[in-house]
């Protein structure tokens, strides 16, 4: 054992240096002569990660002094790795950011470079977008974010069981409960919800928000400055979502259940309505084959909120305020964003483009394209509440929404916890 | 006949006849131990074998019949999943597993059986104060080190090498190992020690040729268990190194995950060929944990 | 009684090497730690604010803090019944030549579950323990107990409990095996002579095994009471502390703060309490079993 202990050391040693060798090549930074950008993703996923390799490579062509190193990481670890990265002198120039607070902020922390000059020196790269899309990643009236990305969500259903209880798409929140009620008298489960992460239930609470509260309001108390989430409407939004569940509208056990086995579960005609993003479609038309149809959230009578904000918002990505190349991450950003690519996203992978036009009828599903097109007549975009509020006061909403669906916490309870913790982010921020 | 030689006396009969009663007695007892012990190991047995196996053929599900029918058999067999699952998150990325757990395996056997050579088979003051510095290093939550070490990493240049994992994980796997092999050396007679130094061997030779070839179960067993963490070790595998020409199995496999849009079948087919070397490893290295291979050299 | 009679020297320069790594790469982390506990600061902020201790102070009137102090030291408890004090159990009653020709085959089986990853496991027992389609409630119910059929991770006065229960049936084979080891060391003498004197199979577990067997089992507490402070995957996986905070852990808070909530200091300072935590009990359970010294 003894001598194949050593022969083995032997092998590896002589296997290390020269893997070592390879390695740090690799790590070499700058090539002759050549720009090399660092641009970070959060799709490696099969089905998404062949488009940015194309658009990267199609890039590389046009401008053969630029290389682009590419990484993806996917949705939860990449909140983990931004934060470890963001403080060493390895900051990727190009690196996907939501909008709303999340990019906000690192423009507080001045990691995000400042847009602004790029898109108002190219007004034609500025107006293709639409405006709704470049709204939330704006902070004190300047563009911090480009996104690639437009994200709405609504309610799907299953045709055939509207059918069978001759129901219609509700446009008020009236209607929707008589929809709600008529299907549970009938037996079925009128709504699918997959809550075991509990960001499912707050994309509902994001709509009631804002349809509950006035406008400035919201606003005023989603800034992590002059937060205090003293209106009454908070309390009625969450006492509106707890009372779906109270009276049986929801599914059983949703605490319990992910948001894919609801998926699944909304396929298999177990429920009536489900809650998705645009983006979930295209599976939605692969798992139904035409037997559905979509609304918005229904507008709320007594709502003090606008009634035409749609829930959703555009996902992109932000400049590195520390990179060496602003001009060169800029021409990736505007090829990456350009109408051309902006198709070849819509019909390769199914997402909705910010880009006006791109998401039509001849290059999306027709419900995608006529999804956007509500979020282009809308008046303004209702934010998912995790990342449009301080990451505390998020969190206090996200492990709280379990227990208010379940009972076992009162929207007062919360709503006192919430403003708890607004104050102490307060004092915080600068 | 005379009284006093009978074949069998009266006396000893009654103690035979006992005697084998108690035996009985004894044998009866024995099995109802028996059979009790191997029904509760099998329940157990069966409340281990049956998810395992659940994982294999999950991986052959698409995600309707994944979540539709968790505990069935597939309803079709989607074996793509296994080669899919193999080409997005784990081909190109199994050498770099592989060379980076045997090394940081290799230098922990080396490092940690010295130390804890050092630790067993002395006395002197302080060898306790030794023993807590080297225990603390169990007691760092990973996730506080990684920005000091990520900043530590790029000082010295290694950062996005394989040392950028190799070295931590070397570090953070030694504590336990030299615990875990301190104890068992503890343990092993001194006498044979003092034999070979008698006969005039240094103490490298009384390392090399006692101490190892005895302690060799706790060091198969330190290699399982170090490999394991590495292999499966996601954290600092994501934040140390970001070439994919570097990367590991475990990130890759997080390729196959999204927040919306997971395939339940592939990630499952994934998860299940990673753990594959793991329980291969395993099996191979169980043959050193055999009673008898140590007993006899003390003897001797 | 037999002194080992090499120098001090010699034993430190076999320790160095290790030490060295340690101390680097481990302890540096760790007094760095202790030094950002007093500042707040992120990773992606130029500056950093001086606090103090008060961030400790903040940690102490935090009522998740306790609940999370209270589910590890459940942890810890539940992990040392089972873990330990189940694998010894087994692992006698494997030894025992009526089971030793199974002993392969199951010593193999209660082996693997701890070589999977968590991510797997994590993911099997969420399903295991879903009350609609989970096999848990599935059997409760064909034994006729379906009160018992509860929403076990979904429910904040069970999920603490099934989460400690997946880590038993994940770990205990793996004591067991560290336990058959050092049970295989015993010679067999000890046990002839036990056997001469007609002592039952429980006083010779009792007098003979368990103290032979001193240096495992302290390893076997120590590492897990270490392992129960600082248990995070487990955790994370299954229910990131919730429902509500009900299954928070140091180790989930110590995450949140550091990665969501972009308190860095936040995050030290339940680092550093981690650590004065598991060296604490640790240092008493060495001293307690007199650790290094003969039997």
């Amino acid at each position: 054992m003894r001598m194949k202990l050593n022969v083995l050391l032997a092998v590896l040693l002589v296997f290390v240096l020269a893997l070592t060798g390879c390695s740090s090549s690799s790590s070499s930074n700058e090539e002759s002569g050549k720009v090399v950008l660092k641009f970070l993703h959060k799709w490696p996923q099969p089905e998404y990660a062949p488009y940015f390799e194309e658009v990267v490579k199609a890039f590389e062509k046009e401008n053969p002094d630029i290389k682009i190193k590419m990484e993806a990481i996917a949705d939860e670890p990449i909140k983990d790795k931004l934060r470890v990265i963001l403080g060493g002198n390895e900051v990727p120039d190009i690196m996907f950011s939501w909008s709303g607070e999340f990019a906000r902020k690192f423009v507080r922390a001045d990691a995000a470079l400042d847009l602004t000059p790029y898109l108002n020196e190219d007004t034609a790269w500025k107006n293709s977008f639409i405006p709704a899309s470049l709204q939330p990643f704006t902070s004190n009236e300047k563009n911090y974010g480009i996104p690639l990305r437009f994200n709405g969500k609504f309610f799907v259903y299953n045709k055939k069981i509207f059918d069978k209880y001759q129901l219609k798409a509700p446009t008020t929140w009236d209607e929707f409960i008589q929809v709600l009620d008529t299907l549970k008298k009938g037996g079925e489960t009128p709504i699918i919800l997959g809550n075991q992460g509990p960001w499912a239930a707050i994309h509902y609470l994001t709509g009631l928000n804002q349809k509950m509260v006035a406008q400035d309001v919201r606003m005023k108390d989603y800034n992590p400055k002059t937060g205090e989430f003293t209106d009454p409407g908070y309390v009625k939004a969450m006492q509106m979502l707890a009372d779906l569940n109270k009276k049986g509208y929801f599914m059983k056990n949703v605490n319990s259940s992910s948001h894919d086995m609801g998926q699944q579960l909304f396929a298999a005609g177990k429920g009536a309505i489900f809650y998705v993003e645009l983006e979930e479609f295209a599976t939605v038309e692969n798992n139904m084959k035409g037997n559905w149809g979509f609304f918005p959230m229904p507008s709320i009578a007594d709502g003090k909120g606008s009634q035409s904000f749609i829930t959703g918002a555009p996902d992109g990505f932000i400049v590195s305020s520390k990179t060496k190349h602003p001009k060169e991450a800029i021409k990736f950003l505007k090829f990456l964003t350009s109408k051309e690519n902006a198709l070849k996203l819509v019909k390769q992978i199914g997402w909705p483009s910010p880009i006006d036009g791109a998401t039509n009828p001849d290059t999306a599903l027709k419900e995608v394209a006529e999804g956007v097109d509500y979020m282009k007549k809308a008046e303004g975009m209702a934010e998912w509440l995790d990342t449009d509020v301080h990451a505390k006061v998020a969190d206090v909403y996200l492990s709280n929404i379990q227990l208010l669906l379940d009972g076992s916490k009162t929207p007062e309870e919360i709503i006192k916890e919430v403003q708890e913790v607004a104050k102490q982010v307060q004092s915080e921020v600068e | 006949m005379a009284n006093n030689s009978p074949v069998v006396n009266a006396n000893e009969l009654k103690k035979i006849a006992t005697g084998s009663s108690k035996l009985s007695v004894r044998k009866v007892k024995d099995r109802i131990f028996q059979s009790a012990v191997l029904l509760w190991f099998g329940i157990f047995s069966v409340i281990i074998i049956y998810p395992i196996i659940w994982l294999g053929l999950s991986g052959l599900k698409s995600n309707a019949d994944f979540f539709l029918n968790t505990w069935s058999l597939p309803e079709e067999w989607l074996w793509g999943n296994y080669q899919a699952a193999w080409d997005a998150g784990i081909g190109q990325f199994f050498i770099n597993s592989v060379f980076i757990t045997v090394v940081s395996v290799v230098s922990v056997l080396l490092l940690g059986s010295m130390a804890a050579f050092g630790l067993s088979r002395f006395q002197f003051k302080g060898q306790n104060i030794f023993l807590v510095l080297i225990l603390s290093g169990l007691m760092l939550s990973p996730q506080v080190s990684l920005i000091p070490l990520y900043k530590l990493l790029q000082a010295v240049g290694l950062y996005n090498t394989y040392w950028a994992l190799i070295l931590p994980y070397v570090a953070f796997q030694l504590p336990f190992a030299i615990f875990l092999m301190r104890s068992y050396f503890l343990s092993i007679s001194k006498e044979l020690e003092e034999s070979a130094i008698i006969d005039g061997c240094n103490i490298l030779q009384v390392y090399r040729h006692i101490i190892l070839p005895l302690g060799k179960p706790i060091i198969a067993s330190c290699a399982l268990l170090t490999g394991m963490n590495v292999w499966n070790e996601f954290m600092f595998a994501l934040v140390f190194v970001e070439d994919s020409s570097l990367r590991t199995i475990p990130v890759g496999l997080m390729n196959l995950r999204s927040q919306l849009n997971t395939n339940f079948g592939i990630q499952l087919a994934g998860l299940a060929i990673s753990a594959l070397p793991m329980i291969i490893a395993y099996i191979v290295f169980q043959r050193q944990f055999v009673r008898g291979l140590s007993a006899g050299s003390v003897k001797g | 009684m037999t002194k080992t009679f090499r120098n001090s020297r010699t034993a430190i320069l076999f320790i160095s090497p290790a030490l060295l790594f340690i101390l680097f790469f481990v302890f540096l982390p760790i007094v760095l730690n202790l030094y950002n506990s007093l500042f707040r600061w992120n990773s992606f902020e130029a500056g950093r604010v001086f606090v103090g201790f008060e961030y400790y102070g903040r940690l102490f009137k935090d009522p998740v803090f306790f609940t999370a102090l209270k589910n590890n030291s459940l942890y810890a408890v539940i992990s040392l019944i089972f873990q330990v004090g189940g694998g010894l159990i087994i692992a006698a009653i494997l030894e025992d030549k009526l089971i030793r020709r199974f002993q392969p085959f199951f010593r193999t089986v209660f082996f693997i579950p701890s070589v999977i990853s968590i991510a797997v496991v994590g993911l099997l027992w969420q399903l295991l323990y879903n009350p609609e389609v989970g096999l848990v409630n599935g059997m409760l119910k064909t034994i006729g107990q379906s009160e018992w059929a509860l929403s076990w991770l979904g429910d904040s006065k069970t999920a603490i409990y099934a989460v400690v229960a997946v880590s038993q049936w994940q770990y205990t084979g793996y004591m067991t095996m560290l336990f058959l080891l050092a049970l295989q060391k015993i010679p067999f003498e000890y046990y002839e002579a036990a056997m001469i004197d007609g002592a039952s199979k429980i006083k010779t577990f009792f007098f003979i095994t368990l103290p032979q067997m001193k240096e495992m089992i302290l390893v076997g507490t120590v590492i897990t009471v270490i392992c129960a402070f600082k248990v995070f995957d487990e955790v994370y996986v299954m229910t990131n502390g919730g429902p509500g905070r009900s299954t928070e852990v140091l180790g989930t808070m110590l995450y949140r703060a550091a990665f969501r909530n972009d308190e860095m200091g936040y995050a030290s300072t339940i680092g550093t309490i981690i650590f004065v935590i598991t060296l604490t009990l640790s240092l008493i359970q060495l001293k307690l079993g007199k650790s290094g010294k003969e039997v």
